[in-house]
């Protein structure tokens, strides 16, 4: 079987400035695959781009046995890649059961005759997704779950870390992407919130995980094979052991410090 | 019962303003709502309870002045522009859509209401109207997506100055004189005939009624569905909304068009009932006053924008004082307003979807 | 060949006027990314201040054109950077950090706010106010074409500012402060510039090419309107647009462009001036449809 999500010479510029430099970068079905590197390394830049929030300057995505390079935002979703944001992007004035609702927009039915006219059905569809999310944050963290009637700005910034992961995962995507989800959590908050993940994994089968991760012993513990970026070049991958002893990633490391 | 005893003490209140002659004791009235308001918000007073005992307020009250044209038709004013604020609503408050040509949308229902009255049954002419402002409204839609609100902005005033010298140069629609509209007739009911022997403005209330309980039945449920989150998410972040499939062009195309229709429905009626029309109603400083209501009242909230109407409209035509100065006073009122309580008067609350 | 001269004269008139107003807002949207809406309406504050000034003057029995022209502009530079002052400290600057709609929300307010003080308590403010000629109105006669002293006048007077204002961004330190402040607020900050007296510095700039601009529209049409800044304003700020919001020089252009397009159109199209606002805000909503971005590109800071 081919990977899930290949990129060929994926390459980004920001007027001079080479963010993500000819990548070439594959996933297997079902892995979950780290992403690390120092700060400015074109992490953020590559889910960027895979997600279509910016164009390619060069290079393709391949997801699934289609192109998907130059496919919009909206596309990506639709075709089952979900992210998280660095900075939070939750929704704050809205309730949490709001916010993961724009997650799972595209299993829920937004046109006017069905919105405005068939409340009945309506209010049944609230009823099934309201469960569902219920039962998916239960899995985070049981008394949010019963929180979901409150602002999203008015719970602590962990929580809202956990909400946003909810919010890519509602929707059941194959591909999940991470952008360093837990900033701002201690060790073992962490470690917890990728113990969860990994359980939703597990839970729903198929589900292929792209983590960026600054802390080194979470991508030891659940990562099978990672990445390291440098000045948006591939500088090593394997697995964590392997990569960490890699001369060029210690410089890279070093270098920053 | 809460909601009942507030509705009847409303009620009472506004029959006694609108009653009120001298000036004293109209003063003495507004400051005592005054102080009632400060003292709800400092008590943390909130309200809820079904829709309908507002309209039922409204009825009674409009019952109780039934031979008073003055009041009715202030009545029948606040009512035409909380439709029309009901259609601003799902543009800036959902949305994010800023138009600062509510005053033309509206014009254009009701231009459309003089050309057609004559042709077509009165009934279809209000929804033309709408459909109309929709339509007219599309002219302007690709700046109107830009992210950034001062695109919609500008091009919203360019086009609210535009129709007005339009319509003042253009002589196939009167000029500076306007139109006249033919008496509204729907179904059986002539509705510049009097009621019995109270005032026939009563007839104008009871379709006022009706559409603003339209309007804000539609834009409740619009708010209280998935389309409400959608907009929400797309005027609170559109790059994360756009990263979970929701297209920023639909929905700012369905808020901007749901809203004219809404807004150009309520000039037609405004129209009708009027009887004639000029390019000086739809100045844009009357554009302007529709959106202090919205930020007066609390963007977002129906009631807050019902408050503020009646505010706006009942203010100036009571404190003859004001009248001169209100467009100076709400304007004022307003950038107080954002800097200190940008939320409005009356906050629009979470929506709670599951209850 | 005469009439030909007399739409380039216009032409260029207007276009300085345009250009005036768009370097303003310009600059604010530089050092604040805001746009303060009510700019426009700074520009007829200054032209009313300027005839205020010429109403006292005369009533105490000054009549040297010189003198009075001066003072017109003293008053109307003063009006207007009061004006746009105020409005930076108290009303944007306060509410950086809101949602932009506020901002935008505030400004238009604010600019109704100056519309209607000057309908209200101007003398029979409500009335187009004749503004007195104070420039010689003799002139050469070029063939059939007669060029006149004062449309030249006013022509050098607003390349003459224009250029200064060139000078002042690029050349003095204060320049280089409000470049630094329009680059990157935070690295403006950390090397010890006074962000605030920069903004508050750009704004009265700003606004005192407003307040020649008010002027030199009073002159040239001898009349001022307390209305006459939303027009103004709307072009003025989709020039600043179409030269890309931020860049000086675009704003300028773009400024030239409106006018020459309206100029080209009152020329071309057969409806004659009766039409000739319409036609302007119909060339503003159709160029904002067509060139969201402007000439040159706005600076777009959102990182994900
Ligand atoms: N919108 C943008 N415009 C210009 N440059 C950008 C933009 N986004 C990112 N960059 C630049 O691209 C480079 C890579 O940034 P990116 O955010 O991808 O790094 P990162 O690996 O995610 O770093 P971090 O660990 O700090 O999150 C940086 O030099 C950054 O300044
Ligand atoms: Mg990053």
């Amino acid at each position: 079987m081919t990977a899930l999500l290949s990129c060929r010479a994926l390459t980004r510029r920001f007027g001079g400035l080479v963010a993500l430099d000819r990548l070439d970068l594959e996933v297997e079905r079902g892995t979950v695959l780290g992403l690390i590197g120092p700060n400015g390394s074109g992490k953020t830049t590559f889910f960027n781009v895979l997600t279509g929030i910016f164009p390619a300057s060069g290079g393709e995505i391949g997801f699934d046995g289609a192109a998907i390079t130059d496919l919009a935002p909206q596309q990506v979703y639709r075709i089952g890649i979900a992210r998280t944001f660095q900075r939070s992007r939750l929704c704050l004035p809205l309730s949490i059961f709001d916010n993961l609702m724009v997650g799972n927009h595209r299993h829920l039915r937004h046109d006017l005759w069905f919105n405005l006219v068939r409340r009945k059905a309506l209010r049944r569809q609230i009823g099934e997704q309201f469960a569902a999310a219920r039962e998916l944050l239960r899995i985070f963290d049981p008394p949010l779950a019963e929180r979901m009637l409150e602002p999203a700005g008015r719970i602590p910034m962990i929580d809202r870390r956990r909400v946003e992961v909810c919010r890519a995962l509602i929707s059941r995507p194959k591909l999940l992407l991470l952008d360093e989800p837990s900033a701002g959590m201690t060790h073992d908050e962490t470690l917890r919130l990728m113990d969860d993940i990994l359980k939703v994994q597990q839970q729903i089968g198929s589900l292929t995980i792209i983590l960026i991760e600054h802390e080194m012993s979470v991508i030891e513990r659940i990562t099978s094979r990672c990445v390291v970026l440098n000045y948006g070049k591939k500088i090593a991958e394997g697995a964590y052991a392997q990569v960490a002893q890699d001369a060029q990633v210690k410089q890279a490391y070093l270098g920053l410090e | 019962m809460k909601a009942a005893a507030v509705a009847a003490v409303a009620t009472a209140f506004a029959w006694l303003l609108l009653r009120a002659e001298s000036q004293t004791s109209i003063s003495l009235l507004l400051l005592l709502a005054v102080a009632a308001g400060v003292a709800a918000a400092r008590l943390r007073f909130r309200l809820s309870g079904p829709s309908v005992l507002a309209f039922a307020a409204v009825a009674v009250l409009a019952l109780l002045l039934r031979e008073d044209d003055f009041s009715l038709l202030l009545l029948t004013r606040i009512l035409i522009v909380v439709v029309a604020c009901l259609g601003l609503n799902v543009q800036f408050g959902y949305a994010g859509v800023v138009n600062f040509a509510g005053a033309s949308f509206f014009g254009v229902g009701g231009y459309t209401a003089a050309i057609l009255a004559p042709r077509l049954p009165h009934l279809l002419v209000l929804l033309l109207g709408g459909a109309a402002a929709a339509l007219v409204g599309s002219i302007l839609i690709l700046p109107v997506l830009r992210t950034r609100g001062h695109y919609a902005a500008l091009v919203t005033i360019a086009f609210a100055l535009l129709f007005r010298t339009f319509l003042e140069v253009n002589d196939t629609l009167g000029g500076p004189q306007g139109l006249k509209l033919p008496e509204l007739v729907i179904g059986p009911f002539h509705f510049n005939d009097p009621v019995f022997d109270a005032s026939f403005y009563l007839r104008y209330v009871a379709l006022g009624l009706v559409l603003a309980a339209l309007a804000l039945g539609v834009v409740q449920r619009l708010e209280r569905s998935w389309i409400g989150v959608a907009l929400d998410a797309v005027r609170l972040d559109e790059i994360a909304a756009a990263s979970f499939g929701l297209s920023i062009a639909r929905w700012k195309i369905a808020a901007f068009t749901i809203g004219n229709f809404i807004t150009g429905v309520a000039g037609a009626l405004s129209a009708f009932m009027i009887g004639f029309i000029a390019p000086n109603n739809y100045a844009f400083s009357e554009s302007l006053i529709l959106v202090s209501i919205l930020l007066l009242g609390g963007i977002g909230n129906p009631w807050g924008l019902a408050l503020a109407s009646a505010i706006v409209i009942v203010l100036p035509e009571k404190l003859q004082t004001i009248q001169e100065y209100r467009f100076l006073i709400f304007a004022a009122v307003v950038i107080l307003i954002l800097l200190f309580r940008p939320a409005g008067l009356l906050p629009r609350p979470l929506r709670r979807l599951k209850t | 060949m005469a009439l030909l001269g007399q739409y380039a004269m216009n032409g260029a008139m207007l276009g300085m006027m345009y250009a005036l107003v768009a370097v303003g807002f310009t600059l604010f949207f530089g050092v604040l990314d805001v746009i303060q809406f009510s700019h426009g309406d700074v520009v007829a504050a200054g032209a009313f201040a300027g005839l205020l000034a010429y109403a006292a003057l005369s009533f105490f029995g000054v009549h040297a054109p010189g003198v009075l022209l001066l003072a017109v502009i003293l008053a109307a530079a003063l009006a207007t950077i009061v004006v746009g002052v105020l409005v930076a400290r108290f009303l944007v600057l306060p509410i950086k950090g809101a949602p932009q709609l506020n901002v935008l929300l505030v400004t238009l307010m604010m600019g109704t706010v100056v519309r209607e003080c000057i309908r209200l308590f101007f003398p029979n403010g409500s009335q187009p106010q004749r503004f007195p000629a104070l420039l010689p109105s003799s002139g050469w006669n070029l063939g059939a074409f007669y060029l006149r002293f004062d449309n030249v006048i006013l022509l050098t007077c607003g390349g003459l500012l224009i250029a200064a204002t060139h000078l002042l961004i690029t050349r003095t330190r204060l320049g280089l402060a409000i470049r630094a402040v329009a680059q990157d607020e935070e690295t403006a900050r950390t090397m010890g510039i006074d962000f605030k007296r920069v903004v508050l510095v750009t704004f009265a700039l700003g606004s005192v090419l407003a307040a020649f601009a008010g002027v030199m529209d009073g002159l040239y049409y001898n009349e001022v309107f307390f209305g006459m800044g939303l027009l103004l304003g709307v072009i003025g700020f989709a020039a600043a647009i179409l030269g890309g919001l931020g860049n000086l020089y675009g704003a300028i252009v773009g400024g030239f462009l409106f006018a020459a397009l309206q100029t080209v159109g009152a020329v071309a199209l057969p409806f004659a001036s009766a039409y000739k606002d319409v036609f302007a805000f119909g060339v503003v909503i159709v160029l904002m449809a067509v060139r969201p971005t402007g000439l040159i590109g706005e600076r777009v800071s959102e990182r994900v």
